[in-house]
């Protein structure tokens, strides 16, 4: 008899319990739910407004490297893009049309009334990106206490983003 | 409309990650007595599981060239078993006994009844002394009856690859029992 025809003798049936099957496809579903939900919806979003969205989610891609959700985006029957959802690492922020909800935007209310802040593995070439993408600088990038690298840029509506490294082995 | 190969699902499950569950429903029962074969049932149940998520993964690293996905996950169910040497070993000298045992009763005689009885544990031990490679190459060929060409995408090898860890297999598979055979004669 052959190698393989005596090994195939080896062979067993091997039956299982339908519900065992019904178990695994649970199981399995489950563990997607759970790797799936905490990306698609973190705790907090914050909304920021903008006179011209559209513009907004263009500059943000470009010099800060976000990127726009593409199911969040909200346009009217014109083609304007009144709202979508940016991310970057695991976090997320709405970007809206101003007086939607009550909120306007430093250009046209001439006040910047909060800054957000990033954590951005390499500041320098974050910085480099955002310069290039005609970004104004509001702080050239330097370092703080506590281990902390960064910058700060205004977009072109005058929000005020702060890009931080901190270097994790000096926290305490 | 014809159902979506599974490269398609598998493109879809990008966007859609619930959508790899009809993977799961297409060959979960190929997998489960895949494992069942190789370790029983009982540990065959949690390693479908883990089988599966590891799928889930990565799944962005399928080709999606390939519209069966089975042989891609046969090729982790073998990576998983690898943990699992020693049960499959002590299986396997089951599958021989009860192997010898229904070639006693098939045959009845005397001289090929005592064959078997020594013939199926060589072919387990030689099995079992097999190279981890060559013995998963073997055991998809011969137990899972995958071709050659699935052979190769489980094992992520080239098919030449595959063919010749084949042709190994049987030779060693022979010279094992052709020397065990020939030390039992002569020790006689």
């Amino acid at each position: 008899m052959k190698p393989v025809d005596l090994a195939r003798k080896l062979r067993r049936e091997a039956a299982f319990e339908p519900a065992a099957l019904d178990r695994g496809k649970e199981a399995l579903m489950a563990a997607i739910r759970q790797e799936v939900e905490p990306r698609r919806r973190p705790t907090i979003i914050p909304q920021l407004p903008y006179e011209n969205v559209g513009a907004a989610l263009a500059f943000l891609e470009r010099a800060f490297g976000f990127q726009v959700i593409p199911a969040s985006r909200l346009e009217g029957a014109d083609g304007v893009v009144h709202h979508a959802l940016v991310e970057f690492g695991d976090g997320v922020i709405g970007i809206g049309t101003q007086g939607a909800h009550g909120a306007i935007s430093p250009m046209s209310g001439g006040i910047e009334s909060q800054y957000i802040s990033v954590a951005v593995g390499d500041v320098e070439s974050h910085y480099q990106r955002a310069l290039a993408a005609g970004a104004r600088i509001a702080r050239e990038p330097r370092d703080h206490g506590a281990g902390a690298h960064a910058y700060e840029a205004f977009d072109p509506e005058g929000h005020r983003w702060r890009f931080v490294h901190q270097r994790l082995r000096e926290i305490r | 409309m014809s159902a979506p190969s599974d490269a398609e699902v598998i493109g879809r499950s990008l966007g859609e990650p619930e959508a790899f569950g009809l993977i799961y429903d297409r060959h979960a029962p190929s997998l489960l007595r895949f494992l069942g074969r190789r370790v029983g049932a009982k540990v065959a149940e949690g390693l479908v599981g883990e089988l599966f998520r590891i799928a889930f993964e990565r799944r962005k690293a399928f080709d999606p060239s390939r519209d069966n996905a089975l042989p891609w996950l046969y090729g982790i169910g073998s990576n998983l078993l690898l943990k699992h040497r020693r049960g499959e070993a002590r299986r396997l000298r089951a599958s021989a006994q009860m192997a010898a045992a229904r070639d006693r009763v098939d045959r009845r005689a005397g001289a090929a009844a005592l064959d078997a009885r020594l013939l199926f544990p060589r072919v387990a031990d030689a099995i079992e002394a097999l190279p981890d490679d060559e013995r998963e190459a073997l055991l998809l060929f011969a137990w899972e009856e995958l071709s050659y060409q699935s052979v190769a995408e489980a094992l992520a090898l080239p098919i030449g690859t595959v063919r010749s860890r084949l042709n190994r297999a049987r030779a060693r598979l022979r010279e094992l029992l052709e020397s065990k055979g020939k030390g039992r004669e002569r020790s006689r």
